[in-house]
């Protein structure tokens, strides 16, 4: 593997940024559901077309009957292994595994730390929900829960990787709080103020003793670059001084480049807070989402970059992942369309150098059928766009 | 000091863990129709099973099938869509914004909604007409949409819903003490306050105010055509309201993002003592926003503390 500051300097990078959807025998092998032939099928299909070597064996062991914990183990490993080649077919530069060997990015921190209890489901929207848990105790790492997974993609894959770990704010954000603001905090004068310091205390506590013992142990496996994915990064204007301590707090002192990913925002409130974070080395954020699908390379036809000149303008000039696929829709949008968004972006730079190319978030809800199409077609549009600035 | 309390739930209440996966499985064809409609009729009958043992004075359905607060309203209008996520609040969750897409007319709340199968006297949530307004996908003068969603969607569902046994009427409003207000708008708010004061006939209609601090705005609140206004006392100090509060306080005690259930004693001797500086006209007692964000382990056992603590309160007021 590349050093990651080299890699971070190529112009017009290419990567993905986290979850592949499951595949259906992964998701139902894992369940201790039956598994179709159409999976097997499915399995077959993919193998083959990713060249993923040895799928055979898979196959037979999809078709061996109801699998123990070790058969479901090696599923996961396949799992992963067909992600990596899915990335690396389309022609990225940098990958990772579709995040196949996790359940979700909050349960799977959770599900491997200390000082946290499950306290139900709570609804997202509709009829989509997730886990949340309650902080109780003293936070630690139980076991660092990403080394397996990433030991895996150093052997197997055969590009750069770039690992995505859940961040601390958005840790924190998503779990209820039962040590830190207290019901005699609660009840005393002065209360916003404790509030606010019990707030920080658990988000620092988290980046200090979940994430940072992580990373550490990512590191020393050999792992370069880490990306601090942040959903609930802009969940509260008023505490993203929080949200950059607490990223802060994570990285700080540690040999490797990091990045953040941040998701479906308005972007602007990120600013002028994100100015501290200076050891941010690249930010991967959406912006397809909220663009035309018109070409065009001006402002006027680009309305979903319109932030752009505030990345470009902080002082520590870190890297820009602009998305350029929409991951909210089947719609495969053109390489030349992909081109445009580039082209706008370099110029809104002027230096292709900290440019890089990437989906608006993980592509796990869309098949991979959908996923790999888009794909491809960035990275063609990647090819368009490094012809016409002739680099 | 001598005055009644009167206790319930507002608001969207969890769905049990049984419900999520039946609303789960539905969707991925796991399920059918029938067993989730059994998995909601479960859901309910233990919310007012809770409600009773608490012996609430007023009764909720729990709004269990709503999908958020504004959907069945716009899926039973014409002229209104709704499909853009947009977060609610500073939570992680979601709704999905109103969007006019022509002139608004209702047509009438769906038969879940109104007959739902949960003994008189019931209490009904609705939007507030100026969260309705902020929250839509909009580009116009939002004002002139608060007086639209006021005349055509919010009147005619009261009447749908005080025809059908419906005597409390109880208005979230957590955009105002989130964003706050310009100037300008709070006549048209209290305008539209108005009008639904007058569709609401004899029913007892609160304005509930939450997610952020209101103590700027409790002047203007407390003149409100309402019987009482709701305030989030995990946002609002009660010390920073103006005195006497001169109409109807519902104590918003018990909050509905937090996993810790208040002790029903210290809630007792912390409204007395708003009570007390305040000198309301009329108490009301729930909680702070509603429970929904709570789940489903701990919203039955904060129901049940605010049984106990206006059963507290009405032995010490």
């Amino acid at each position: 593997m590349k050093g990651g500051s080299s890699l971070l300097s190529k112009p017009l990078l290419t990567h993905e940024l986290g979850s592949l959807a499951k595949p259906n025998w992964r998701v139902k092998a894992i369940a201790g559901r039956p598994i179709e032939d159409e999976d097997i099928a499915e399995a077959r299909s993919w193998g083959r077309r990713l060249g993923v070597d040895g799928h055979e064996g898979l196959l037979k062991l999809l078709g061996s009957g109801p699998l123990d914990a070790d058969g479901k183990a090696e599923v996961k490993r396949w799992s992963s292994r067909y992600g990596v080649r899915l990335l690396e077919t389309v022609g990225l530069d940098v990958v990772y595994d579709g995040e196949q060997q996790r359940s979700e990015m909050y349960a799977w921190a959770i599900d491997h730390a200390d000082g946290f209890e499950w306290r139900g489901s709570v609804r997202a929207f509709d009829n989509k929900y997730y886990s949340k848990a309650a902080v109780t105790g003293p936070i630690s790492l139980r076991v660092p829960y990403h080394n397996e997974e990433f030991e895996l993609m150093r052997d197997f894959a055969r590009v750069d990787l770039k690992v995505p770990i859940t961040g601390a704010y958005t840790i924190a954000d998503w779990s209820f709080d039962e040590r830190y603001y207290t019901e005699a905090d609660r009840a005393a004068h002065g209360w916003r103020k404790r509030r606010r310091d019990a707030r920080q205390t658990f988000i620092v506590d988290v980046a200090r003793n979940l994430i940072r013992p992580n990373l550490e142990a990512l590191i020393g496996l050999g792992a370069k670059w880490l990306q601090i994915d942040e959903p609930g990064g802009s969940t509260s204007p008023q505490e993203l001084d929080l949200f950059v301590e607490s990223f802060n707090e994570s990285v700080r002192g540690l040999d490797a480049v990091f990045s953040t990913h941040l998701c479906f925002s308005d972007y602007n409130l990120f600013f002028p807070a994100i100015e501290g974070m200076t050891e941010c080395r690249q930010f991967a954020v959406g912006f397809a989402n909220y663009d035309s699908r018109e070409l065009g390379t001006s402002s006027e036809a680009r309305p979903g970059y319109a932030v752009l000149p505030k990345f470009r303008d902080l002082p520590y000039e870190p890297v820009l992942g602009i998305g350029v696929l929409d991951i909210h829709t089947d719609f495969v949008e053109p390489a030349e369309l992909v081109r445009d968004r580039i082209l706008h972006s370099v110029e809104v730079f002027s230096d292709p150098a900290r440019i890089h190319v990437i989906p608006d978030c993980g592509l796990r809800t869309r098949s991979w059928e959908v996923a790999y199409a888009k794909l491809e077609n960035m990275v063609a549009g990647v090819g368009l766009a490094k012809q016409s600035l002739g680099i | 000091m001598s005055l009644s309390v009167t206790a319930y739930q507002h608001g969207i209440y969890p769905r049990s863990e049984a419900l999520v996966q039946a609303t789960r499985d539905v969707e991925r064809g796991r399920t059918t129709v029938e067993a989730v409609d059994a998995a909601f009729d479960q859901d309910r009958a233990a919310f007012l099973d809770i409600q009773r043992e608490a012996k609430l004075d007023h009764i909720s359905d729990g709004l269990l099938r709503w999908q958020d607060l504004f959907r069945p309203l716009v899926d039973s209008a014409e002229g209104l869509d709704a499909q853009v996520l947009v977060r609610w609040f500073n939570n992680n969750s979601f709704f999905r914004a109103p969007k006019p897409n022509g002139r608004p007319t209702f047509r009438t709340l769906p038969g879940w909604v109104l007959e739902n199968g949960i003994p008189e006297s019931r209490v009904a949530t609705l939007p507030s007409p100026y969260l309705f307004s902020r929250a839509a996908q909009f580009d116009g003068d939002r004002d002139t949409l608060m007086k639209t969603l006021t005349g055509a969607i919010l009147v005619p569902a009261i009447a749908d819903l005080r025809r059908t046994g419906f005597n409390v009427i109880h208005l979230e409003e957590p955009w105002l003490g989130y964003y706050g207000i310009e100037d300008d708008s709070w006549a048209p708010f209290e305008a539209a306050m108005s009008v639904l004061r007058a569709a609401a006939g004899d029913s007892t209609v609160i304005l509930h105010t939450y997610y952020g601090d209101v103590a700027p705005h409790g002047d203007r609140l407390r003149r409100m055509p309402v019987d009482a206004i709701g305030i989030d006392f995990d946002e609002t100090d009660a010390e920073e309201l103006p005195a006497p509060w001169g109409t109807g306080l519902l104590a918003g005690v018990f909050d509905g993002r937090r996993s810790v259930t208040e002790a029903a004693g210290d809630v007792s001797e912390f409204v007395a003592g708003v009570v007390e500086r305040l000198q309301p006209t009329s108490l009301f007692l729930s909680s702070g926003t509603d429970l929904e964000l709570s789940g489903p382990q701990v919203a039955p056992l904060k129901v049940r503390a605010l049984g106990r603590a206006a059963e507290m309160l009405r032995e010490i007021l």
